[in-house]
C-alpha cells in the first residue's frame, strides 16, 4: 500500500524525537501533552478503549440513537454501536469521533504522489491518515488501514499542533489528509488545516468525495486543494464494487468547484469494470460541462489487490486509449498515473502544446511555468503554483 | 464423524434426519426447525439451577434421552469447542456466567476435554465487564485483534476472521441472549457471529441483510457450527442492542437449537409477541424486519419459516 503503516521511529523523527529537546530548541509548538490530553504527541496508541471526542456533525434521535451528519450514508446508530466507517461511536446518545488525533499513517510524500499535478510541483506533503472508511472498494490499496477500526491498527497521537510542527521539521509546505478516507476523520482534518493555515502551511485533502454538504462547506475554506477519487461514472459500479453512491460524489465535485478550491480528479481504471469508451466519454463530457475543461483528470493504473485479485493490472494500451479519448472530448489536462515514463505524466500547454512540466514517476524533471503561465504562448495554466 | 469433526454433510444429515442417523443412540427426532426451551430464573442463579435448566433445554433441543447423549451426538472428544459469547451490552444483557459455565460443564461431561472448551468474546474487556472472571477449568479469552490474515469472502462480506475460530476451534457454539436490535431486528445466535469478523461495522445496511447470513455461511463458521444457546432468562423487546433495563422482561427461558436459523425465527416470534403485549408495533412495522432470516433459510442453513419452527419444552 502507498500509505505504509507508521512505525514508531518514523513517528518520533517526524514529531521531533524528544519532546524535551523540541521544547528546549524553542520549537514553534511545545510537544508536551496539553491540559486534558490523554497522550503525549508521538506516543504509540494501540488497542482500546479509545476516548475520542464528541463528533461535530450529528443529531440525536429517539431512544439514545443518533444520526451521523457527515457522509451520505447518514448512519443511524444505536447506543454502543458504530457507524459503517467504524470510526464513530454512539456513547449513551452522544456521537463520538474515535480517530481525532490518532494518525495510523504518517509519511512525507511528493505532492505528485497524491496525485496533485497542479499544486506546488515538486513540493513535499506531510501525509496523514486514521483508520476507517465510509465505503469498501474491492480494489482498495490501503485496506489494511481503511477497512479496520482504530483500535485494530497501531496509531500515533498527533494533535494538530504536533502535525504542523512535524511538517516544518520535514520541510514540507503542505499537509495532506489521505491514504484512508479523510471524511471519516473530518474534525481532525478541520483542526489540522486550521493549525496549518496559522503556520503558513497549505492543507490538502485526498478523498472519495462522499460527504454531506454542511461539513464540506465548513472545511473547504481551510483547504488549498482537493483531490477526489471518482471511482466510476456508473451507479452500478458504485453499488457493487464500492458499496457507495455516485450522485453524492458528483454533488461534491460541483461544490468544490463552486467554492473555488483547486480540484483534481483521479479515476482508477479497472479492467472490464469501468474501462469502456462509453463510460469514460460520459465522464469526460460531464466534467467538461459541469466543472469545466481545465479540471485535471488522472487515469490511474489498477493493480490487483484486496478483494479484486482475479483481474490483471490495467493494460497500458487501455490507459492510452482513454487518455486520448478524454482529450478528444475537450478536457485540457488529462494524465496517466502508475505508468512511469508515460507521456501522460507531464503537463502540456493546451494552447500551444509545449511541454510545461516534465515528470517521470513522482519526480519533476523540469518545470517551465512562469508565474503560472506557459512561457511560449503566455496562456494561463490553472493551479496553485 | 471422522477425525473428531463433523463434516458439513454429516451435520446436514443430523439436521435433516435426526440423531439416530448419527448412530449415537439418541432419539430419532429431526433437529431441523426444532428449538428446545426450558425454564430458568431471571437474575441471580445457583449453579444447580443453571445446570438443570441447560440440561433440560439441550434434551429438548436434541430429543436425546440425556443432555450428555444429545451433546455427544454433536461434539467429539477431540473437538476444541469455541463458545462465542455476546457480551456487548455488559452485565445486564449478556449470557450469565452461571448459565454459560453450566453448559461448558455439561459439554465436559459429554466427553469434551475441559481445556479444549474456550469461552470467547471480541475483547477480554467485554468478558470481564460481563462477569467472566473465573472460568476455570475452561479457557476464557478475548479475540483482542488476533485475526487470521486471510481475507475470506462469503456472499457480500469480505473479512478477516478470528484466528481462534479459523486455527484453533473445530466446533463452535453461539451463546447469546435474546434481544431487539436497532438494525438487525433480532440479536440472538446468528448476529453474534459478527463478533468473529474484524469489520462488523461494514455490514449493518439494509437491516443487515444478507450480511448476517453471509457471515454465518462462510465455511469457517458454517462447517464448525454445532449449537445455538440463548440465556433468555431476561430478554429485551426494544432499544437493543445496548442494555435498556426498562425494555426488558423476564422471559425465563434457556433456548437451545442445532438449527441456526430456526432459533432466530423463534426469537423473532417471541420478541414480536412481547411487543404486541406492550402495544408496540411488530419489528416489521418498526422498520427492522430481520430479513436475513429468510436469506439464511434460502441459503439452506436451516428452517426460516416461523410456522415450521417447533418449540419443544424440556
Ligand atoms: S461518516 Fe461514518 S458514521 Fe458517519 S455517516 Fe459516514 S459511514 Fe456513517
Amino acid at each position: 500500500m502507498s500509505g505504509r503503516r507508521i512505525d514508531r521511529r518514523e513517528a518520533l523523527r517526524l514529531a521531533g524525537g524528544s519532546w524535551a529537546a523540541a521544547a528546549a530548541a524553542g520549537s514553534l509548538v511545545q510537544l508536551v501533552p496539553a491540559a486534558g490530553e490523554a497522550y503525549r504527541p508521538g506516543q504509540r496508541v494501540e488497542g482500546g478503549p479509545i476516548e475520542g471526542i464528541e463528533a461535530s456533525w450529528w443529531k440525536r434521535l429517539d431512544g439514545n440513537r443518533v444520526e451521523c451528519g457527515l457522509c451520505p450514508r447518514k448512519c443511524r446508530v444505536a447506543d454502543r454501536e458504530r457507524g459503517t466507517c467504524g470510526a464513530r461511536e454512539n456513547r449513551g446518545g452522544t456521537y463520538h469521533s474515535l480517530v481525532w488525533g490518532l494518525a495510523c499513517a504518517l509519511h512525507v510524500d511528493p505532492v505528485e504522489k497524491k496525485p496533485f499535478f497542479h499544486v506546488r510541483p515538486g513540493s513535499r506533503a506531510l501525509s496523514y491518515a486514521t483508520a476507517g472508511c465510509n465505503v469498501e472498494c474491492k480494489f482498495c490499496q490501503n485496506w489494511e488501514i481503511s477497512q479496520f477500526r482504530p483500535e485494530q491498527v497501531g496509531s500515533v497521537w498527533m494533535p494538530p499542533d504536533a502535525m504542523v510542527m512535524a511538517a516544518r521539521r520535514a520541510g514540507a509546505p503542505l499537509v495532506a489528509a489521505t491514504y484512508s478516507e479523510p471524511v471519516i476523520f473530518w474534525e481532525y482534518v478541520r483542526d489540522v488545516s486550521k493549525a496549518a493555515r496559522k503556520a503558513g502551511i497549505g492543507s490538502l485533502v485526498v478523498s472519495n468525495g462522499s460527504i454531506q454538504e454542511k461539513p464540506l462547506l465548513e472545511v473547504l475554506p481551510l483547504l488549498e486543494a482537493y483531490k477526489v477519487d471518482l471511482k466510476s461514472f456508473r451507479e452500478r459500479f458504485y453499488r457493487e464494487v464500492v458499496r457507495g453512491e455516485l450522485r453524492p460524489v458528483l454533488d461534491t465535485l460541483e461544490r468544490i468547484r463552486k467554492a473555488g478550491v483547486w480540484l483534481e480528479i483521479v479515476v482508477l481504471i479497472v479492467p472490464t469494470l469501468n474501462d469502456s469508451d462509453a463510460e469514460i466519454r460520459d465522464l469526460a463530457r460531464w466534467v467538461k460541462a459541469s466543472l469545466g475543461p481545465d479540471v485535471p483528470v488522472h487515469f490511474s493504473r489498477f493493480h490487483p489487490t484486496y478483494r479484486l485479485t482475479n483481474l490483471p493490472p490495467t493494460p497500458v494500451a487501455t490507459l492510452d486509449r482513454l487518455w486520448k479519448l478524454a482529450k478528444a472530448e475537450g478536457l485540457e489536462f488529462v494524465y496517466v498515473g502508475n505508468v512511469p515514463g508515460h507521456p501522460g505524466e507531464s503537463t502540456d500547454c493546451p494552447g500551444c502544446g509545449a511541454r510545461l512540466i516534465h515528470r517521470i514517476g513522482y519526480r519533476v524533471l523540469e518545470n517551465r511555468l512562469k508565474k503560472g503561465r506557459c512561457p511560449d504562448c503566455g496562456r494561463v495554466i490553472p493551479g496553485v503554483w | 464423524m471422522s477425525g473428531g469433526r463433523f463434516s458439513r454433510r454429516e451435520l446436514a444429515a443430523l439436521l435433516g434426519l435426526g440423531l439416530a442417523a448419527a448412530g449415537n443412540g439418541g432419539a430419532a427426532a429431526p433437529l431441523r426447525g426444532r428449538v428446545g426451551v426450558a425454564p430458568v430464573k431471571p437474575g441471580r442463579l445457583g449453579a444447580g439451577e443453571a445446570g438443570e435448566a441447560v440440561a433440560r433445554a439441550v434434551r429438548a433441543a436434541t430429543g436425546a434421552r440425556t443432555a450428555e447423549a444429545g451433546l455427544r451426538a454433536l461434539f467429539s472428544p477431540e473437538d476444541t469447542v469455541g463458545i462465542k459469547l455476546n457480551c456487548l451490552a455488559g452485565r445486564g444483557m449478556s449470557p450469565r456466567p452461571e448459565v454459560v459455565l453450566a453448559f461448558a460443564r455439561l459439554l465436559a461431561r459429554a466427553g469434551v476435554r475441559p481445556e479444549r472448551i474456550v469461552l470467547f468474546e471480541r475483547s477480554t474487556r467485554e468478558l470481564r465487564r460481563a462477569g467472566f472472571t473465573d472460568c476455570a477449568p475452561f479457557s476464557c479469552e478475548g479475540i483482542d485483534n488476533r485475526w487470521d490474515p486471510e481475507i475470506r469472502t462469503s456472499g457480500q462480506i469480505g473479512s478477516l476472521f478470528a484466528r481462534l475460530v479459523t486455527r484453533e476451534c473445530t466446533a463452535l457454539v453461539s451463546f447469546g441472549v435474546l434481544k431487539d436490535h436497532d438494525l438487525a431486528g433480532v440479536s440472538a445466535g446468528m448476529k453474534n457471529w459478527y463478533g468473529v469478523i474484524h469489520n462488523p461495522n461494514k455490514y449493518h445496511d439494509d437491516n443487515c441483510d444478507p450480511f448476517v447470513a453471509d457471515v454465518f455461511r462462510c465455511p469457517v463458521v458454517r462447517d464448525r457450527f454445532r449449537l445455538t444457546v440463548l440465556d433468555a432468562g431476561t430478554a429485551q423487546y426494544d432499544g437493543g442492542p445496548a442494555y435498556r433495563p426498562s425494555a426488558t422482561w423476564p422471559l425465563g427461558l434457556v433456548a437451545v437449537s442445532a438449527d441456526p436459523v430456526a432459533v432466530e425465527a423463534w426469537g423473532w416470534r417471541v420478541i414480536d409477541a412481547e411487543r404486541k403485549r406492550r402495544g408496540l408495533p411488530p419489528l416489521a412495522a418498526a422498520d427492522r424486519t430481520p430479513r436475513w432470516i429468510a436469506t439464511a433459510a434460502r441459503y439452506g442453513l436451516g428452517e426460516g419459516d416461523p410456522a415450521k419452527v417447533r418449540e419443544v419444552r424440556g
